[in-house]
């Protein structure tokens, strides 16, 4: 049988797990991008729990690969009284591992800036947050970009993780396929070419995206 | 009230738009200013001028709170700080730094935002201005600085003396009683430094209260009331332009005018 055939047959099985992959690394990347930057700001913040606090979610999120982290949550919780679905128990492990590495990015971007910019807010009377908003963030995040987008990347890969819970994204409609029709290795490569162009088309996207940021620095 | 002055009492009648009085900074047990006093009247221009590490910088930075002074008292135009003891509150060090305009050596436009917006920000959050009082604020200074025309401009695309001249813009908009200007034409081509110089005459003809950090000696003669020399962490001496120039007092800023002049 024709390949193509056989993956245009096996694609309105694997469509719902791609959406359920996209929803859930969408979600992770929606909390954890957020949180990175709060773990950021914590982490320069003048009082000190704040930054231990910042140090553990930050060291635990890193320290622990996705896979254990979503092992450790999926038994821990019902066992602490909290019974979650196994997307949401996915949503809050990738988002606190997307949030731990995104940090650190937020974090260099922030000190990437120079120090006279944040004189130049002080003096022109921007303090505190309305200079952080106006002066400091913009110029960070413009340097935070690429990395962030090579992280979102790799959530979206890491989303495939979320099978072992139970989760019926792309990953676990193409073992369902597989292990039906035992084309074991033709429907891996499928889920390889959509993991793959998926990914080819954000980036492509997010260079446009890094253009037009960058634009003001272009000298003619 | 355990506030200790040192063995100064701070000058409680203020004349002068500029009462500076013993300032001094530590870090640790290396001092690197020490009682520098000040009083200019309103108009004035003085020119800081020494040799490297003298504490010049550090001393106009002691001014509005870039760097933090350990003892003395600064007042200017209605602000007054005491150094020293626990850290001033907020709200005086705001004053102060909203009563003085900065203009650093390395410029420090915010490269994101439009020459216009660069103008316009500090005076729409700061005085709370509608966008259009903050424009014709911001196109009565481009002008001023002979900018008209770049107001839609990013500073990238702008030269090293236009840019300090934008920087000069966004700090008169919030109409400060004294302007700082810390070494403002070191990072230009001395040729490109005229423009900007250039400005600072026309500012300094008008009535601003100026001081200068500097090491263009003509400027320092020509434009300013009074000359102070500071070396190592302190005042040497101060006195009328001319008179600095041309008759030093002190031997350390005979030696250093020596080298300057004969270059």
């Amino acid at each position: 049988m024709d390949i193509l055939t056989q993956w245009l047959g096996w694609l309105p099985n694997l469509a719902p797990g791609l959406l359920i992959s996209l929803q859930l690394t969408g979600l992770a990347l929606l909390f954890g991008f957020p949180l990175g930057l709060l773990l950021a700001v914590m982490a320069a913040a003048k009082f000190a729990p704040l930054q231990w606090i910042s140090f553990l979610v930050v060291e635990i999120g890193r320290g622990l690969p996705a896979l254990v982290l979503l092992y450790l949550l999926y038994f821990s919780l019902p066992d602490a009284g909290v019974t979650l679905t196994s997307l949401t128990t996915a949503i809050i492990a990738l988002s606190w591992n997307t949030g731990a590495y995104a940090s650190e990015y937020f974090r260099a971007g922030l000190a990437a800036v120079p120090l006279g910019q944040k004189e130049a807010a002080l003096t022109s009377g921007l303090r505190g947050w309305t200079g952080f908003r106006i002066v400091i963030l913009p110029q960070a995040l413009r340097i935070s970009t690429p990395p962030l987008a090579g992280l979102a990347v790799l959530v979206f890969q890491g989303s495939a993780l979320a099978f072992v819970i139970a989760v019926p994204e792309l990953m676990s409609k193409g073992f369902e396929i597989a292990s039906i029709t035992f084309e074991y290795l033709s429907v891996y490569l499928l889920t390889a070419v959509i993991y793959g162009s998926i990914t080819l088309v954000f980036l492509a996207l997010v260079r446009v995206l890094e253009q037009r940021l960058g634009r003001h620095l272009q000298r003619n | 009230m355990g506030l200790s002055f040192g063995t100064k009492a701070p000058p409680t009648a203020l004349s002068g738009e500029v009462v500076v009085s013993g300032l001094g900074k530590s870090y640790g047990t290396s001092r690197v200013l020490s009682d520098v006093d000040l009083v200019m009247n309103e108009g004035e221009v003085v020119s800081v001028i020494g040799p490297s590490g003298a504490g010049k910088s550090t001393f106009l930075r002691c001014l509005n709170y870039l760097e933090t002074p350990t003892e003395g008292t600064i007042a200017i135009g209605g602000a007054r700080v005491v150094a020293g003891g626990k850290r001033p509150d907020k709200s005086s060090i705001d004053h102060l730094r909203r009563v003085t305009g900065m203009v650093f050596q390395s410029f420090n436009l915010f490269p994101h935002l439009t020459v216009m917006e660069n103008i316009t920000l500090p005076q729409r959050n700061v005085l709370g201005a509608s966008k259009e009082q903050a424009q014709e604020v911001a196109e009565r200074l481009l002008k001023r600085v002979g900018l008209p025309d770049k107001a839609k401009a990013y500073p990238a695309r702008l030269s090293g003396g236009q840019q300090q001249r934008i920087a000069i813009a966004r700090a008169l908009a919030l109409s400060p009683k004294v302007m700082l200007f810390d070494e403002p034409t070191s990072a230009l081509d001395p040729e490109i430094g005229l423009e900007v110089l250039a400005v600072m005459r026309d500012l300094a003809d008008e009535g601003m209260t100026m001081l200068v950090v500097t090491h263009e000696m003509h400027f320092a003669r020509d434009v300013s009331d009074r000359i102070m020399v500071m070396g190592n962490g302190g005042v040497l001496e101060i006195g009328p332009s001319q008179q600095v120039m041309s008759e030093p007092q002190n031997e350390r800023t005979r030696q250093f005018l020596k080298a300057v002049l004969d270059r």
